[in-house]
């Protein structure tokens, strides 16, 4: 039994900054919100059920803090559920409401949530307790530190060098530079990225994502509905989730089924999500990526996951044929990406609202021309869980 | 606009329990100074550090094998940075295959300068031998051990 | 369109090791999730997806999905989770076998006892603009909650103390090693006080368990045959607003929401719902009377006479917590999974000491949050609904 098709109706995205002191957190959720639901016409109470987009508490300092949130998504005595994959959660709780809307149950449904990375005080500290108490809490692992062994293994792998990493936040910030929502616009080139300062070899200050606060907010709706109030959409047709084994060290060694250099399960939710689509030909029928990349040398595993590159060759594509730019081939993160903000909660959601865009030809100055289908995608854990999600006009 | 803000820390304290495979896994290493792995019999990878089933399969492990003390670097990074609760950079800490093994173990860098992030860098190469050291006083725990490059 | 997928419970397990420091938290996880397998006679290439529920402040890890992925099957696969409630990810798997999307979902939840403070994890999950310098935890929020409903029923003590008994002789006979607190009126009424007017003897200590279940649709059911299947004949969840000074603490607007939906669905009569058996929230007595009011089983005007009466006993007309319910046994994050499990095992025949004879339909209650803020409600039948229309 094929799945109904599910459309999204409303979007709405905070302007993405270090620090947010003028609002609160349900306040900064009740901001996207309201953006949505402006967007998509219809008001909160035709909403029957809202998926809470929450990464981890200790980043906002409290518990189970989606229980703050109610209010701010109008869900007094309505359908209420919280979502948390890591950093995938954004996709993996749209993923939830596209299961609410195809099983029958809903035909409105409000994704929203916020973070305020850039008050915690250190993320690098709590992200090192998302590690096995085990084994491996006593060493000094962070996102940081676990993506650049990744780098390492890549460049090990397919030859890839620190100017290949450079390039991509060259390209990302020239994207983010025409997205008035991103968090870092600046335009900088291979020179001053390489100049940055070194945090964890290779990953240089420059190469590494920002820690944003703001929030995301989605709507989606039935078909049924759409069609009944004459609304406009763009549609969600394939839905795809797959995770690796959490530990690093058996993605290396011998007999290894996934590489810490790839991004194996990436590829498995891609391929689950095209396959739900109807994609067969990735490179020629997708017209735009967002795809979740926090650190430079990441965009490129992802692209290769996501069927837009051979395994390895993306660094050469990008240095040579100008591949993955507004303008270029497959043009890839053309909101700027995670690279230019990354407000942790809902940076997977923005991926996929970004992409919405592209297809509704609401992108603005960051719009790819003529985009009719696009892919998003969410990474969580220690690049363990993955969300994709084909997005089509 | 006068804007307040309030300073909150969190305390709590966890033991988490460790169950008779790490159990036992650690305590060779504080008695012995041998590291094992334990075989998934389905793969058939020797895993380290060992599990008491393996999360591909889900079938429960069999056999103690012990491995190392020679090993390669499968991957490393040096940091620069200082974070909060972190030691003081710089570092460096990656994974080690160790002879035997089919899967790395984390574990920190020492004994080489680090001052210079490419030349360290290129001495840590994936594929560079290296040798497991143990620490005088052990307490059962994977800063028992760390890895040199070998001689 | 064709016909709607029915969703149907076909296997669950309870994990409550004697002495769960002998191992960790991800092998108590391997195991339940190898007997929930086993129960419903499948093997893990047989789930499409997993939701799994936690709470990172007790487990002391930062996001809990990460490491007890492995443990439940997650590699290569589809796993999401809900921290939300334990039911909540009942919930969420439901909707992705109803969608057509997945034959089947493993749906696992788990609390464990290794934090210095329970009270304090709860704790940190008041906002700290207004709340977070109050005592304020899971016990004192349910204190509230009977105290404002003390207020408005007379002689409710009384009826508190009795739910108790009764349930505490339900859990004797269903978890006699897990059940371990006090059974008799005298010894429950003249508790310590804890937390004015729950007493230490109306509330269980938090226990150790992991909990989980298999759903599957009915068409990958009759494809296997041979299935002890509860279907899940109606669903409904909803949420009440955070700070309890914004809410009337002796009503639960949110549970009335949630059973409307669940009935809807279901084919109940809203007005006069009847179930062989319930289960139902109770952290403490007055969440069962209060759930069972929402559920349209017990107005409070008859909370008093009925507790009297033994009406909610096994062999009362509203057979409730035949399980011994929280007040038993109280695996803290899961109790909400566990209603839902006990339900479904009593419309299976599979509940084991304490099934009682025939049950065509059960109704499960789940509530987390401070004062019940949540609540889930599950109706479960011996038959699919195609096959009852």
């Amino acid at each position: 039994m094929k799945a109904p098709r599910v459309g999204i109706i409303g979007i709405g995205q905070s302007q993405f900054k270090a620090r947010r002191s003028d609002a609160n957190y349900p306040e900064l959720v009740r901001e996207a919100v309201t953006l949505a639901m402006g967007d998509s016409g219809r008001s909160l109470d035709e909403i029957e059920a809202v998926v809470y987009s929450l990464a981890p508490d200790a980043l906002l300092g409290i518990g189970n803090a989606e229980r703050l949130g109610v209010d701010a998504v109008g869900a007094r005595n309505k359908r209420f559920m919280r979502i948390n994959t890591g950093g995938s959660t954004g996709i993996s709780s749209l993923a939830a409401a596209h299961s609410h809307i195809a099983a029958g149950a809903c035909e409105l449904v409000l994704v929203a949530g916020a973070d305020k990375v850039g008050e915690c005080g250190d993320s690098q500290t709590i992200l090192n307790k998302i590690w096995d108490p085990t084994y491996e809490r006593s060493l000094p692992l962070g996102t940081i530190t676990m993506l650049a062994m990744s780098a390492i293994r890549y460049m090990h792998k397919y030859g890839m060098t620190q100017e290949d990493m450079a390039r991509i936040v060259v390209k990302n910030r020239a994207h983010a530079a025409l997205n008035p929502n991103a968090h870092l616009r600046a335009p900088t080139s291979i020179d001053e990225v390489m100049h940055s300062r070194m945090i964890a070899w290779p990953i240089k200050l420059f190469d590494a994502c920002p820690q944003s606060s703001g929030g995301c907010a989605m709507v989606l709706a039935s078909e049924d509905y759409i069609r009944r109030n004459g609304l406009e959409a763009v549609w969600i047709t394939g839905v795809g989730h797959s995770s690796e084994s959490y530990y690093i060290g058996d993605r290396m060694g011998i007999g290894y089924s996934a590489d810490h250099a790839d991004a194996q399960a990436l590829g498995e939710a891609c391929s689950r999500a095209y396959k739900m689509a109807g994609v067969t030909d990735p490179v020629r029928q997708i017209d735009t990526a967002e795809l979740y990349s926090p650190f430079s040398n990441t965009e490129f595993h992802a692209i290769e996951a996501a069927g837009l590159a051979p395994l390895g060759q993306s660094p050469r594509m990008l240095r040579e044929e100008g591949c993955f730019q507004i303008g270029g081939r497959n043009p890839v993160n053309p909101s700027g990406g995670v690279l230019c903000a990354n407000a942790i909660a809902v940076t997977a959601m923005v991926r996929v609202a970004e992409a919405a865009l592209q297809v509704w030809g609401r992108a603005g100055a960051h719009q790819v021309k003529g985009a009719q289908r696009a892919i998003a995608s969410g990474n969580g854990g220690d690049h363990q869980f993955f969300g994709a999600m084909v997005v089509e006009a | 606009m006068e804007l307040m803000t309030r300073t909150e820390k969190w305390n709590i304290t966890y033991q988490h329990a460790l169950g008779e495979t790490a159990s036992w896994f650690f305590a060779q290493i504080r008695d012995h100074q041998q590291i094992y792995g334990r075989r998934d019999p389905k793969s058939g990878r020797v895993l380290v550090p060992p599990r008491a089933f393996s999360d591909e399969t889900l079938e429960a492990t069999r056999e103690w094998v012990a491995v190392g003390p020679e090993g390669s670097i499968e991957c490393f990074t040096i940091v620069y940075e200082a974070f909060n609760n972190l030691p003081d950079p710089p570092y460096a800490f990656g994974y080690v295959l160790l002879k035997g093994a089919d899967t790395a173990i984390g574990g920190f860098f020492r004994g080489l300068d680090l001052h210079d992030a490419a030349a360290a860098a290129a001495r840590l190469a994936v594929g560079t031998p290296v040798i497991t050291r143990f620490a005088e006083h052990r307490t059962g725990d994977v800063l028992d051990f760390w890895f040199e490059l070998a001689p | 369109m064709g016909s709607r997928t029915e969703v149907g419970v076909i296997g669950s397990a309870v994990f409550a090791p004697r002495d769960p420091g002998r191992m960790s938290l991800e092998e108590a996880l391997h195991a339940v999730t190898k007997h929930a397998l086993h129960d419903a006679g499948i093997g893990i290439d047989d789930i499409d997806g997993i939701v799994v529920a936690a709470n990172d402040q007790l487990d002391g890890r930062a996001i809990s999905i990460m490491a007890a992925s492995g443990s439940v099957g997650g590699v290569g696969r589809d796993i999401l989770s809900t921290p939300s409630g334990s039911e909540h990810a009942f919930v969420l798997a439901s909707l992705r076998v109803r969608s057509g999307m997945y034959r089947t979902q493993l749906v696992v939840s788990w609390s464990p006892l290794e934090v210095d403070s329970i009270s304090e994890t709860q704790r940190l999950s008041n906002d700290p603009y207004y709340h977070r310098a109050l005592p304020l935890d899971d016990l004192s929020s349910h204190a509230l909650q009977a105290n404002a409903l003390e207020a408005k029923v007379p002689g409710l003590r009384a009826a508190a103390v009795q739910v108790t008994v009764t349930n505490r002789r339900h859990g004797a006979l269903a978890y006699p090693e897990y059940a371990p607190a006090p059974r008799e009126a005298v010894l429950i009424a003249g508790g310590k006080m804890l937390r004015w007017p729950i007493t230490d003897a109306m509330v269980s200590q938090p226990a150790f368990a992991a909990v989980a279940l298999v759903l599957a649709s009915d068409e990958w059911i009759s494809g296997r045959g041979n299935c002890k299947t509860a279907w899940v004949h109606g669903l409904g969840w909803a949420t009440e607003t955070a700070y309890l000074g914004d809410r009337d603490l002796s009503r639960l607007p949110s549970l009335q929401a949630a059973a409307a939906q669940a009935y809807q669905e279901a084919g109940v009569d809203a007005q006069a719902p009847k179930f062989d058996l319930a289960e139902v929230a109770d952290a403490t007595p007055y969440q069962e009377l209060v759930a069972l009011e929402g559920l349209g089983l017990c107005p409070r005007a008859q909370w008093v006479d009925a507790a009297q009466r033994d009406a909610f006993g096994r062999d009362g007309p509203t057979p409730t917590n035949l399980s011994g319910g929280a007040l038993s046994f109280n695996p803290v994050f899961c109790t909400g999974l566990m209603r839902i499990a006990e339900a479904a095992n009593q419309t299976r025949g599979c509940a084991g000491a304490h099934q009682l004879p025939g049950v065509k339909t059960a109704v499960a209650h789940g509530a987390s949050g401070f004062a019940m803020q949540y609540n889930t409600v599950v109706v479960f039948g011996q038959h699919s609904r195609e096959t009852t229309q």
